[in-house]
């Protein structure tokens, strides 16, 4: 399965960096959200792109003396700290963490459950519950084989990147119909469910508690539906721990070993591409959803974005890994200069939120 | 109470990890949590088992108290008596 007309996988991954004019990112992320630290044994990556994720920095070091706004003194905490031992307290506080040299504890893709096979006559429709880069990408990709794809955004918590960075949302959320249901409201969620029945693939990238909370059983409805290809997009996994974890792209990636990688080639500490796992797992979900829509039957697909960056790395060092290794010497010797010039695409139309509630969000 | 510090309910599974405090006793199910593990888990009286969700964060009032959820029970947070709420989820980052 090829990639659409027009696109191109270094062009995917590097889109965001060309559209916003990024650099090649060194011990902080091309987007800034995430950096690297030194701790006393090893770096460790942390993103702090969330309004109050540093009001967790005193919980994290155990320090109540802590000014969590003064990037100084979150230096100096986490050289005074063993790497193991902080990326476990993140982790517990619900924080993006990781550190160089882990090994992803899940599969790339893990089948939960599967059901019965469906009959497909028409356009398939894609109902993407997902926000950010990784999820949306991967539902525009599959929109781009004609699917009709609807987004839906909680009114509550829409997808921010459509304020914080419009260059990239406008790509990979052009074309989708958008529904903004209240996700509080009892109706509300039952017309959602009522639109994920009539879908041929779900996009989320939920923590498993957080649908289950909501009232939202993927494995049964996955189970229910014929056909139902349901995609869950984590950021290392959903079995035991790991399925509390977060993970965006930089800290992920971090995860999966482009980091490790990069020194082993360079000598350099840093980043290998702009947050690769988000666009990474965006083609890599796209793939095997159309794949399983092929075969039929219904499935539960877990994601890990770590493991999946984890495996691209593995295929790239299996496949050339000469090549490979000159490219991350090039890499680790460019940082701070332009990144790597890749074609940019036009911007598609854009949806406002909840412009098709009336269309998509019907009550019964 | 040392922000980080891990508390344990004496009367359900509750876990919670403490993000702020302030002067005050931190409770589950009516009974003080502490950092060991009790030596019996009592029951939580029932109006005070409206139960601890997973991953959600607890604060008073004040904004003095914040505890996360990080194994879930059935009893109830409060500090001196005074019920916790859920605070909401945290917004998604504008990029990441």
């Amino acid at each position: 399965m090829g990639m659409p007309a027009g696109l191109s996988g270094a062009m995917l991954m590097g889109e965001r960096a060309a559209l916003n004019g990024f650099a090649v990112p060194g011990v902080v992320s091309a987007g800034g959200g995430c950096r690297l630290y030194t701790t006393r044994d090893g770096h460790v990556a942390l993103t702090l792109a969330r309004d109050d994720d540093r009001a967790m920095l005193p919980a994290l070091f155990q320090d109540g003396e802590l000014d969590p706004d003064d990037d100084a003194q979150i230096v100096t905490a986490f050289r005074a700290c063993s790497a193991d031992a902080l990326v476990v307290q993140g982790r517990m506080l619900g924080l993006a963490i990781a550190r160089m040299g882990e090994v992803p504890v899940s599969p790339p893709c893990q089948v939960t459950a599967d059901g019965a096979a469906k009959v497909r006559t028409g356009p398939l429709l894609v109902v993407d519950l997902s926000a950010l880069w990784a999820g949306p990408l991967a539902a525009h990709l599959i929109g781009l084989t004609g699917a009709q794809v609807v987004k839906v955004e909680s009114r509550n918590r829409p997808d921010r990147m459509r304020e914080g960075d419009p260059a990239l949302f406008a790509r990979i959320n052009q074309d989708k119909a958008n529904v903004a249901p209240d996700l509080r409201d009892r109706a509300d969620r039952e017309a959602l469910i009522a639109l994920i029945r009539r879908a041929d693939v779900v996009i989320e990238a939920a923590r498993p508690r957080a649908l289950w909370q909501l009232g939202i059983d993927a494995d049964a409805l996955v189970r229910a539906v014929p056909g139902l290809v349901w995609m869950t997009i984590t950021g290392h996994g959903a079995t035991g721990e790991a399925g509390d974890w977060i993970g965006f792209g930089d800290d992920a990636s971090v995860a999966g070993g482009v980091s490790d990688a990069l020194r082993t080639a360079s000598g350099r500490i840093g980043f290998g591409g702009d947050a690769c796992a988000d666009p990474l797992t965006g083609i890599h979900a796209a793939r095997l959803a159309l794949e399983r829509v092929r075969n039929g039957r219904a499935a539960r697909m877990i994601l890990s974005m770590s493991a999946i960056v984890a495996m691209a790395l593995d295929s790239e060092r299996r496949r050339n890994e000469k090549a490979l290794m000159t490219d991350l010497q090039a890499w680790g010797a460019a940082q701070g200069q332009a990144f790597p010039a890749t074609a940019v695409r036009p911007a598609g139309r854009v949806a406002a939120m909840g412009q098709n509630n009336a269309i998509w969000l019907a009550r019964c | 109470m040392k922000p980080g510090t891990k508390l344990k309910s004496a009367m359900c599974d509750t876990e919670v990890m403490v993000i702020r405090s302030g002067a005050g006793t931190i409770e589950c199910g009516g009974a003080a949590m502490g950092e060991a593990k009790p030596d019996a888990i009592g029951t939580p009286a029932p109006d005070l088992a409206a139960g601890t969700l997973m991953g959600k964060r607890y604060v008073d009032a004040a904004g003095t108290f914040e505890l996360l959820c990080v194994k879930p029970g059935k009893g109830s947070l409060s500090v001196d008596g005074v019920a916790l709420s859920i605070k909401d989820a945290k917004p998604l980052p504008a990029s990441d």
